[in-house]
């Protein structure tokens, strides 16, 4: 599947949910996939005016335009631009396809069953959220029959052999290995993002999580703390969590303002595109991120996280929330788990004086799970990476 | 039409012109509160069974098909037989049963719904809840009587499911057929 000259062709649509979750995975998806297997891409998003905060160079106005090699349209509703069936259609985080691709699709597998020789419909998948819960295993790569006798596949992202696998590009740890071995990278991306004073001893942290009141806790914590703690906020829902301790309104805040309150150093970040994310989190000595990309790349950057996970009625992602952990903390020895899990738990129940002082036991025990995440990567990837799995299976189907 | 989430083991829907009997659901959730419902599904007129996926809302066509009450009589490997008002009786394949089985138990006097295709009885439906004694569980550990600590429990027909903490060994509880969960003490 690496020929220059691959013939297949295959469509993507993506719902923006929140900002850049849903389409920041569907974005590398797409870029791997035209990359790393040179299929010819359409990517069909409803809200590109989100999805030019992740990638700048993208101009919302237009119906169609193309970036790192993917074709990439606007989905609205009727479809500006025609949808021509291809190979594959993935519908990404179970979105609702657009009517006319709907029965389009029904219309090909009609035909198809009268003449053998007519286009057959596309294979159509449905690309699920990631989750650590070993159901996962056993709903992966089913089909769904649907009533118009089309056949749709669930595929599972996870971290099982028996999964759908994760996305990871090619040779991102080595690219990651060499930014972190050099010292002065680090501080040259700080002051790139015109992060001033922080030095290289000074403990790094970045934020990007959902609105918590744990974060006004914390900062209050590395406010009284002995050493110099810097926290990288993006303008946002984390940073109006902030607005009690703030001196100014979250409103007036923009890219590079630095609000000191004693030890901690509150600083604004500029929008990034993802691979300058990936280097802010390679970058930092802890991350705090959020639903699945962020919380992918925080594990891609071998370092310590918080999960902050999206919440669901019944407390339901807090069973998410354990079975990562679990599988997280196979190998860390039983008290080191124990502090890890007990904070992340703290943090996603909203309990500020427990994720304080977990906090703080944390740097304890700060470099055997540097260790960890450091060798995690290498375990959760099962050696193959979510494209290839999926590339693998398309063949397969 | 009902929904993926709304099936039951015993329910037959239409999928692609073929009748398919439901004979387990297992529901779980995604990302986003979305449920996610796995099914296992039997042809009506082949001898075939296959597992499929499906969103919650994901809507299916439910076929009326002729329907009689029933209460259950006995067991006779493999068959389940049932009898109507008028005494007669009707066999129904116990893997036609599903997850449904785990409740017939014998002397049950609630009444089930046996399910007809061309004249063959081809599923069972149970009530939306039936009472059962708990024939096992562990004693409370926590003396919790708010109902939220749950723990595992066998019942009469050697089922599980988790049950408020409160709940002895003896007790009769009343659970959802539907989705196996503990309703109450009775």
């Amino acid at each position: 599947m690496t020929s220059q000259n691959n013939p297949e062709r295959w469509d993507i649509f993506c719902a923006v949910v929140d900002n850049y979750g849903d389409i920041g995975v569907t974005w590398r998806l797409a870029k791997q996939l035209s990359a790393k297997h040179r299929i010819a891409i359409t990517l069909w998003v409803d809200d590109l005016k989100s999805f030019s905060h992740i990638l700048p160079a993208l101009d919302p106005a237009l119906p169609s335009q193309i970036h790192f090699g993917v074709t990439i349209n606007q989905w609205s509703d009727p479809l500006p631009i025609l949808y021509q069936a291809g190979n594959v259609l993935i519908e990404a985080f179970a979105c609702e396809l657009p009517e006319q691709v709907k029965t389009r699709l029904i219309s090909m597998h009609q035909a198809s069953k009268l003449d053998p020789n007519a286009e057959r419909p596309p294979l159509w998948l449905n690309l699920e959220y990631l989750s650590a819960e070993s159901w996962v295993e056993g709903c992966h790569g089913l089909p769904s029959m649907q009533a118009s006798g089309l056949k749709k596949y669930f595929y599972f992202p996870g971290f099982t052999a028996k999964t759908g696998g994760l996305i990871c590009e090619n040779e991102l740890f080595e690219k990651r290995d060499a930014w972190q071995r050099e010292p002065q990278n680090r501080l040259d991306l700080f002051s790139s993002l015109g992060l001033s004073g922080i030095t290289a001893d000074d403990e790094v942290v970045s934020v990007f999580s959902y609105e918590s009141s744990t974060l006004q806790a914390l900062c209050e914590a590395w406010q009284n703390s002995e050493h110099t703690t810097h926290a990288l906020f993006p303008k946002g829902r984390s940073l109006n969590s902030l607005q009690p301790i703030l001196p100014c309104s979250v409103e007036t805040l923009t890219a590079g303002t630095q609000i000191k309150l004693g030890n901690l150093v509150i600083h604004i970040l500029p929008m990034t595109d993802q691979e300058g994310y990936d280097k802010l989190l390679w970058s930092c000595d802890f991350n705090i991120v959020r639903g699945e990309d962020s919380f992918l790349r925080a594990q891609w950057a071998a370092k310590p996280f918080i999960w902050h996970i999206y919440a669901q009625e019944d407390d339901y992602h807090l069973i998410k929330l354990d079975a990562f952990m679990q599988l997280y903390c196979n190998n860390l020895p039983p008290e080191l788990a124990k502090s890890w899990k007990a904070l992340n738990l703290a943090f996603n129940k909203e309990q500020q004086e427990l994720t304080v002082s977990h906090w703080q036991k944390l740097n304890l025990i700060g470099l055997p799970l540097l260790r960890h995440a450091k060798q995690w990567p290498i375990d959760a990837i099962n050696d193959v990476d979510l494209v290839s799995r999926l590339v693998q299976f398309v063949k397969n189907s | 039409m009902k929904t993926a989430h709304e099936l039951r083991p015993g329910n037959v829907i239409m999928l692609d012109g073929s009748p398919w009997v439901v004979q387990k659901t297992e529901t779980t959730r995604s990302g986003r509160n979305a449920a996610i419902v796995k099914l296992k599904l039997k042809h009506v007129l082949q001898d075939s069974t296959t597992e499929s996926t499906f969103k919650g809302e994901d809507k299916m066509e439910d076929i009326i098909l002729e329907r009689l009450d029933c209460t259950y009589s006995y067991y006779a490997d493999p068959m389940y037989v049932f009898m109507d008002a008028e005494y007669n009786q009707y066999d129904v394949e116990a893997e036609n049963l599903g997850d449904a089985a785990a409740y017939i138990v014998d002397g049950m006097e609630e009444n089930c719904q046996v399910t007809f295709y061309e004249g063959k009885a081809i599923s069972v439906e149970l009530p939306t809840s039936v009472v059962r004694e708990v024939t096992y569980t562990e004693p409370s550990a926590r003396g919790d009587t708010s109902g939220k600590v749950m723990k595992p429990a066998t019942i009469t027909g050697g089922g599980t499911l988790s049950v408020a903490d409160f709940v002895k060994t003896g007790d009769m509880i009343e659970i959802d057929t539907r989705t196996n969960e503990f309703k109450k003490r009775v």
